[in-house]
């Protein structure tokens, strides 16, 4: 006898539709899953034995032939092991038939029979070709983000098979746990001091800049760094969706909510392989850190000491937003469009910032800058110099601003710049600078003389352009960039000789 | 093949030999002329060791003396000897002299008084402008200034001496072949001091910058100078050699004066501290030579920019600080004081380097 199932498999971020075709014959006793299984997918033909005796039900002693269709594509992950059981049950006439008709089922078996929650549960709801899916209990919250499909959250086997005999009702999900709210992270009010890297950071928050932090072991960059995402805005419904679809996938733990509604802040260690942080893998390609960080922050720590091919492979998402990763199984394209905060010591020593203090060889801090692509530290709009702060300002010190004052001027100016229809002010495309960036007397006088001068070029200026847009809707001045707004841009600039820049 | 070669070019190919320094070079000069050491060289009967001995032959080899020779002139290198026209007359009593020098340029111009302005390569602005300024006034009184080519105050002071119209052409001691530019930056620094004054090295051509050949370098930058002034250095480095290379041969030292806190004044401190005399303009230091000179005081002369301008210089001081320490000093907020920065600079009075104010003047 035959059975089909719906299910579906994640490739990438985005699911795909499988069929699972089981189909029971007489014959010598064997169980074959075919259709271009992983080896987890293989297994499930173990899981799938157990599950079913444990929960009381019966085994075929007959031919069993799995096909997984279209089988033309790998299928990873054991996501579909509870479609094969309900499928061997219906296969084997263990079910009424037309039981599972409209129904997709996607979860993992235990040995005992539970059934558990597999990573990309948002995604693989939302590719089943079915009105009704059938979850893991742990994974109701997250299967229920995406609408129009009925959810019938189950705890094992049994209970499924019960449901499909009509001898017992679906379970009734579980209560959503109250959503808290989310945990608002470390606050800026800690930060004592450090009144320009406070600036570039609330800058960096409010128009979307890419920000680069120099400065000695110990003066608190990762301390500010870790402080952004608590001056974003909470995500939009879209970008929500999109992050918890990441997410999801990637098997990070989600709120309890089950969409993620605050910027992800991501900061993977410098010793990062470059599928790690692009994403990628041989046999399953997994989003990677730079998709984790959709919407919200990446921060690279010790800029300096990633291997440079990796921070390379971080110009694609720059650019585009989103990374398409090839390999032999396929090609996936993950979201990426993330704010990138990297954090570097000036040179080998550390101590190579006011001029004349450093102890390095020449070569040393040359080989040092050379670490850093130029095409890479070209995507820094922002670049600040953190300091040791005075033992005094550590002690004594009042508190800095708290972030939610910060935050509030940040969504200020983000709304305007979404009226404005550029997405952000690092995305102000050069045509419309001039609309909209229009420079004030005083400040054409700064621009003019700093290109004469030479210290500014034809894109700095660009850059500077558009953080000082941001500067002055921090301040309120929405009508033209004033002089100092475009001073401060310039104080704020990060220029191409960042590191190694020895007399 | 011999016979129409002078004897600078069997020099040139002795000094290429491996592990020939200058006081072997010296000893095995000292009883014969180079165009027989040079065949006794390729014969191993120049009396040194077995195994260096055996060195040479191998390399003599190797050598085509008339083809090096050529190669020397093609590149305008001249090659000077001890008691032969051109070598520098400061070097004709050195306790250590180099056993001959390739020259570009013209080596004539240390026939002038010769000050050496040396200094770290780590220099701070306000040093690069002080040596800046030296080599410029000092040029333009007639003084030779010697220096080694290096980034930081080296390059400076050459520049300066270079900016100065109608002024004396300085001359530069390098611690590499005179075809291997090092620091490589310094290429179009380095022409224009073989092009105007004279360029002068104690390695054959294709030496590399071995970290051993500057310290050797400094003590002919010592010998050559009349008067030595240390612009900035740290208490150990190169500048550090130079000054003790100087006090073996009684040159006098001079030492700028800079912020006792700052690493790049710390060794020029200590060597006012040990008595050297004061640096604070090139007055001071054509004093020191002995000639005859009208006193131009700099303290006073330069009045301010006026305004904001002022009360920003004064926060500054003459140590490097950051906008943050500047507005914190000044008790206002980060914008005004970002305005005046980038008019003092547009003006010349500071200079930024990495988020760093220095006052310039």
């Amino acid at each position: 006898m035959l059975a089909t199932i719906e299910s579906a498999v994640v490739f990438g971020v985005e699911g795909r539709p499988v069929t699972v075709e089981v189909h029971v014959s007489n014959g010598l006793p064997g169980f074959t899953v075919v259709g271009l299984p992983d080896t987890a997918c293989r297994e499930s033909r173990d899981r799938v034995r157990s599950a079913l005796l444990s929960s009381s039900l019966p085994w075929p002693q007959k031919k069993t032939t799995v096909n997984l269709a279209p089988s033309g594509v790998r299928k990873q992950g054991a996501g579909l092991d509870l479609a094969i059981a309900v499928g061997v049950l219906a296969a084997n006439g263990d079910l009424p038939p037309d039981a599972a008709a409209g129904v997709g089922f996607v979860g993992e078996l235990g040995l005992d029979g539970s059934v558990r929650a597999v990573p990309g549960t948002i995604a693989l709801v939302d590719a089943v070709r079915a009105p009704c899916v059938v979850v893991a209990t742990a994974a109701a919250p997250e299967a229920m983000v995406i609408g129009g499909r009925a959810i019938r959250p189950v705890r094992s086997l049994a209970d499924v098979v019960a449901a499909l005999r009509g001898e017992a009702p679906w379970p009734e999900p579980p209560p959503l746990p109250p959503t808290a709210p989310p945990d608002p992270g470390p606050d800026l009010a800690d930060v004592r001091g450090q009144r320009v890297a406070r600036f570039a950071l609330e800058v960096a928050a409010a128009g979307g800049h890419h920000l680069l932090m120099v400065g000695p072991p110990g003066a608190g960059k990762t301390m500010l760094a870790t402080r952004l995402p608590g001056l974003l805005p909470d995500l939009g419904d879209r970008e929500a969706l999109e992050v918890t679809r990441v997410h999801s996938v990637a098997g990070l733990r989600l709120p309890a909510g089950g969409l993620v509604r605050r910027p992800p802040f991501r900061s993977p260690h410098h010793g990062s392989s470059g599928p790690a942080l692009v994403g990628g893998g041989s046999s399953w390609l997994r989003p990677g850190e730079a998709s984790m960080a959709h919407h919200g922050v990446l921060f690279l720590d010790e800029l300096a000491e990633f291997a440079p091919s990796v921070l390379d492979a971080l110009r694609q998402p720059l650019e585009e937003g989103s990374i398409r990763v090839c390999r032999a199984s396929g090609t996936a394209t993950f979201p990426a469009r993330f704010l990138l905060v990297a954090a570097t010591n000036p040179c080998p020593c550390g101590d190579g910032g006011p001029p004349g203090a450093c102890r390095c060889s020449d070569r040393a801090r040359a080989r040092y800058g050379r670490r850093l692509s130029g095409p890479l530290l070209d995507r820094f709009d922002l670049r600040v110099d953190v300091g040791r702060p005075a033992s005094g300002e550590l002690l004594g010190g009042d508190p800095g601003e708290p972030s939610a004052a910060v935050a509030a001027r940040v969504a200020g100016v983000r709304a305007l710049a979404a009226e404005r229809g550029t997405g952000t002010n690092a995305a102000i495309p050069v045509g419309r600078l001039d609309e909209l960036a229009p420079l004030s007397a005083g400040a054409a006088a700064v621009v003019a003389g700093a290109l004469r001068a030479g210290s500014l070029t034809a894109r700095g200026l660009h850059r500077v352009r558009r953080v000082a847009r941001t500067i002055a809707d921090l301040a309120g001045r929405a009508e033209a960039v004033g002089e100092e707004d475009i001073c401060l841009a310039l104080q704020l600039r990060a220029d191409p000789e960042v590191l190694g820049a020895a007399a | 093949m011999s016979g129409q070669l002078p004897p600078p070019a069997w020099l040139a190919a002795l000094a290429s030999l491996p592990g020939m320094g200058p006081a072997r070079l010296r000893t095995v000069l000292s009883d014969r002329d180079p165009e027989a050491a040079w065949d006794q060289a390729r014969f191993g009967a120049l009396g040194v060791a077995e195994d260096l001995s055996r060195r040479w032959v191998m390399a003599a080899r190797q050598i085509d003396v008339e083809a090096l020779w050529a190669r020397h002139q093609s590149a305008g290198i001249r090659v000077l000897s001890p008691g032969l026209a051109g070598w520098p007359r400061n070097l004709h009593d050195d306790p250590e002299p180099p056993a001959l020098l390739f020259a570009r340029g013209d080596p004539a111009v240390l026939d002038r008084p010769c000050v050496a302005v040396v200094g770290t390569r780590r220099c701070t602005a306000a040093g690069r402008s002080l040596a800046h300024e030296l080599g410029s006034d000092l040029a333009a009184a007639g003084i030779c200034v010697v220096s080694g080519l290096a980034l930081g105050i080296d390059a400076a002071a050459h520049r300066g001496a270079l900016s100065a119209a109608g002024g004396a052409a300085p001359a530069a001691v390098v611690g590499t072949g005179l075809d291997v530019v090092y620091p490589a930056r310094n290429r179009e620094l380095w022409d224009l001091v073989a092009d105007r004054g004279g360029l002068l090295s104690e390695y054959p051509l294709g030496s590399g910058p071995e970290r051993w050949r500057f310290p050797a370098r400094n003590r002919i930058i010592a010998g050559l100078a009349d008067v030595v002034v240390v612009v900035e250095s740290d208490v150990t480095g190169g500048s550090m050699h130079t000054v003790e290379a100087a006090l073996e041969r009684d040159r006098t030292v001079l030492a700028v004066p800079g912020p006792v806190r700052s690493r790049a004044s710390a060794g020029t401190n200590a060597l006012l501290a040990a008595g050297s005399l004061l640096a604070r303009d090139a007055t001071d230091v054509l004093v020191a030579l002995g000639l005859d000179v009208a006193s131009r005081s700099r303290v006073g002369t330069v009045t301010g920019p006026g305004g904001s301008g002022d009360q920003v210089l004064d926060a500054l001081g003459w140590e490097p600080a950051t906008l943050e320490q500047l507005a914190e000093r000044l008790g206002t907020p980060l914008g005004p004081v970002a305005v005046v920065l980038v008019e003092l600079e547009r003006d010349g009075w500071v200079a930024q380097r990495s988020g760093w104010y220095e006052r310039l003047r």
